[in-house]
């Protein structure tokens, strides 16, 4: 714990003819920087203050303290227990961004082979209203899958021939057919899988977990993530720091994003001539002073502030390490594929992930743009899963041989699905697939899910469910029960509610995907 | 106004197979109304056993507008207190929990559908866990004191003070040493799993961890724990899973945990 302020008049070391010390009085802080200080400082602070620019304690601090260290405000931390012994300590979640068709990646439709070209039936698509990119359309013909599925593994699940490595792993994975989600485009549709809800502004799942969790390891983000190079240079979706906001959660549960490259962090190394123990006591400065404009005027975002000053110093140390991939066996790169070596691919990525599971991050979330194959789905979707197959089937391999697959859960799938019926022309060996909220699949693995089993069926079109549908809320609340936590109760009070990832529509568990 | 979301639920639950009504909503109108409102009476001409007859209504109309809690009789009537004369069930039957009541209003604001995510049972709340340490209350003070000293973190795996603490050292592997684990000796009954992976422990570390007698998982990942430290960790009896991913622990070390009586994963994965 920081030494207490001394209250006003009663400072023992009150020298300097009763005025104590200033900003310019701190040692080993340039100059420049306290100048931005003292501008900054308004009139209302000052006069709020006083005379005494900096409380002796600070000083001390500064000279005496060893390491920059946390304003727990013990108050006002949430309980950090789980309601309940959690099967999972950390996720790797890998977004598909863009949304992968079904029919080419989980869900199998061997009937469509013989409707090629037929227009889909009227009784299938029950009135539902067309997105403005296909109700023009003179028909809606039906594209079955270019690409073939054989059954794999013991579980016999079906693969796709996209995915020849992640089918060896497939007696891993929980597959889900039976997701639906109300958003039809990419922007709220994303929103709605990261943060439950399609409006901007509320926390996403990770931040959620890092307010539930806490950190497991305070030298690095509770919260990590990264967006990969994208396979190919079309159906490019913007990808906003809305979608790893804290929302109405201290800004400290935000996700830190890695950026690709050789400097996952920017600006963390320090500029050349300014050393370790200059840079050290300049973030204790600047926390003392923010920790006391916090005792003034108790703005929580400055502690939010204190605290990034202090992550971002730990930072410094560990995040070379962390990319040092040098001491990585000739294995991984076996596992990963060659990809794996160069910063910024989903490959590396990947990797990377494992790297921040094992040094104790909680959530990493994986952005893979492009998915989005409104035309020209096969070269697209082939590319696409060429790019992430074999990272993907090496992440789980590595997770698995080395125990962490026990309890780290991972989450591979986009934010809808696509439409049986071709968008725009339809031929031979080409076609499109426009947008589908109504059905698409996803696949979850280790921390407890069940290995080797298929849940939820749609339709011979993949059009509508038929059995046991999954709301992205009913994700949601089975990502957090493995976690330790009721969904209903790991809440937040702002703006008069308890708000709670999985919203106020009933949500549920789904007890048949776990082990 | 209903909204597009909405909608979408709607048509989503019109287009699905044959209305099975079966789910929890049904189920909560069976055991609760269907006495009065099912095969045997019509009370009020109304008949609650069925989709199709919920969304049919009493001799006086609708009682459920699909979208529109306000507007629904049956929502009104089970909202009501239950010393109101309108209040549903009616008579002696004990009113719907919260939940319950919940559930309707939602079923009815998501447009009534016969099939949707609420036709599947909830998940039931899990029976108390079989206590896996002694209550971590009374000593959790003095575990987090002595943590502190030693660097190291003892967290509990959850609220229920029986489900015991973790010994967590990724924030300073380097911190942790055998010294440190011996000291842990006055906490050690509550630790339940170790995570010691990239520490500095040795053979020596294990002879403590060996009194650790409710430890059910140990992690040791590149450590320089060898097949001698195993030999101390025998006495575990609930010992369940051992990560042994880069150490020295060879075949024989293997050979001697196989004998563990609770042991059910073991890793050595990049072993000598
Ligand atoms: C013990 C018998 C009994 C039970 C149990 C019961 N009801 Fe009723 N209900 C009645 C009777 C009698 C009436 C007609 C008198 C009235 O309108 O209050 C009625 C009327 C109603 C009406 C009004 C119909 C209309 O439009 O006039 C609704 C709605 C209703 N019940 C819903 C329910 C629901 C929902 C439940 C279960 C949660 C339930 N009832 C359980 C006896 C019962």
């Amino acid at each position: 714990m920081p030494a207490a302020p001394h209250p006003e008049g009663t400072d023992p070391c009150s020298d300097h003819g009763g005025e104590g010390p200033t900003v310019l009085d701190l040692p080993n802080v340039p100059m420049a920087l306290k100048r931005e200080w003292l501008e900054a400082e308004t009139r209302r602070h000052f006069l709020a203050r006083g005379s005494k620019a900096l409380a002796w304690a600070g000083l001390a601090t500064l000279l005496g303290r060893s390491a920059p260290h946390l304003l727990a405000d013990t108050s006002a931390l949430p309980d950090r227990r789980p309601h309940f012994a959690p099967k999972a300590k950390r996720a790797i979640y890998l977004f598909m961004a863009g949304a992968p068709s079904q029919f080419e990646t989980w869900d199998y439709k061997p009937k469509l082979s013989g409707m090629f070209a037929q227009n889909l039936p009227e009784s299938v698509r029950g009135g539902q209203v067309l997105t403005g990119m296909t109700a023009s359309q003179a028909g809606l013909p039906i594209a079955p899958s270019l690409f073939k599925f054989s059954q794999q593994g013991r579980s016999g699940q079906w693969v796709s021939e996209l995915f020849p490595h992640t089918g060896k792993v497939v007696d891993e994975l929980c597959v889900i057919k039976s997701l639906y989600t109300e958003a039809i485009n990419h922007e709220p549709a994303i929103l709605t899988m990261t943060t439950g809800n399609m409006f901007p502004g509320r926390p996403s799942l990770g931040s959620w977990l890092a307010y539930g969790l806490g950190a497991i390891n305070e030298e690095l983000p509770t919260f990590v993530v990264m967006t990969s190079k994208m396979p190919v240079k079309q159906n490019v979706q913007a990808l906003s720091n809305r979608l790893w906001s804290s929302g109405f959660l201290s800004p400290e549960y935000a996700a830190v994003a890695l950026r690709s490259g050789s400097e996952p962090v920017l600006y963390l190394k320090d500029p050349r001539g300014l050393s370790r123990d200059m840079r050290q006591a300049m973030i204790s400065g600047v926390s003392e002073l923010n920790r006391q404009l916090f005792e003034r005027v108790g703005d929580p975002e400055i502690n939010t502030r204190i605290s990034q000053y202090e992550m971002a110093f730990r930072m410094q140390a560990s995040v070379p390490d962390l990319s040092d991939f040098s001491d990585e066996p000739a294995s991984t790169w076996d596992l990963y594929g060659p990809k794996a070596r160069e910063p910024g691919t989903f490959a590396y990525n990947c990797l990377m992930a494992r790297r921040l599971a094992e040094r104790g991050v909680r959530f990493t979330q994986i952005f893979l743009r492009t998915w989005d194959n409104h035309t020209n789905l096969p070269a697209g979707i082939r590319a696409m899963c060429e790019d992430s197959d074999r990272p993907t089937y090496g992440l789980i391999t590595d997770l698995k041989r080395r125990g962490m697959l026990d309890d780290t859960l991972v989450v591979w799938g986009g934010e809808f699905g696509r439409t049986v019926y071709s968008q725009g022309t339809l031929t031979a060996d080409n076609y499109g697939r426009d947008h589908h909220p109504r059905c698409f699949s996803m696949w979850m693995c280790g921390a407890g899910t069940k290995p080797g089993m298929t849940y939820g069926e749609t339709d011979d079109f993949s059009y509508n469910i038929v059995k046991d549908p999954v709301h992205v809320r009913d994700l949601h609340a089975t990502i957090l029960h493995q976690f330790g936590f009721d969904h209903n109760k790991l809440t937040f009070k702002s703006q008069g509610l308890d708000q709670k990832l999985t919203g106020v529509l009933p949500a549920r568990v789904i007890p048949e995907v776990l082990a | 106004m209903r909204s597009p979301g909405l909608l979408l639920l709607a048509a989503l639950a019109c287009s699905a197979e044959p209305a099975t009504f079966d789910g929890r909503v049904a189920q909560v109108l069976r055991d609760n109304c269907s006495q009065c409102h099912g095969e045997r009476k019509q009370k009020a001409g109304l008949r609650l056993d069925s989709h199709a007859a919920v969304l049919l209504g009493s001799k006086d109309g609708p009682v459920v507008e699909p979208g529109n809690v306000g507007a629904s009789e049956l929502a009104r009537r089970i909202s009501l207190s239950p010393l109101d004369d309108d209040f549903m069930p009616s008579g002696e039957h004990p009113p719907l929990s919260p939940s319950e009541i919940s559930l309707l209003k939602a079923w009815i604001a998501a447009g009534a559908p016969a099939t949707t995510p609420f036709d599947s049972p909830a998940m039931e709340p899990a029976a108390a866990p079989p206590p896996a340490a002694p209550d971590y209350g009374p000593r959790l003070a003095l575990a987090r004191a002595l943590a502190g000293e030693l660097g190291v973190t003892l967290v509990p795996r959850s609220r229920i003070q029986t489900d015991g603490l973790i010994l967590r050292t990724a924030g300073a592997p380097s911190r942790c040493d055998d010294q440190a684990l011996a000291r842990l000796a006055p906490v050690s009954d509550l630790i339940v799993e170790a995570e010691l992976a990239r520490t500095r422990v040795t053979d020596k570390g294990m002879e403590a961890v060996g009194a650790w007698k409710n430890l059910r998982r140990l992690d040791v990942t590149r450590t320089a724990v060898t097949s001698d430290g195993l030999a101390f960790l025998a006495p575990l009896q609930l010992l369940e899973s051992l990560n042994l991913t880069q150490t020295r622990v060879d075949g024989r070390g293997l050979a001697l945990a196989r004998k563990f009586p609770a042991l059910r994963r073991i890793w050595a994965f990049e072993g000598p």
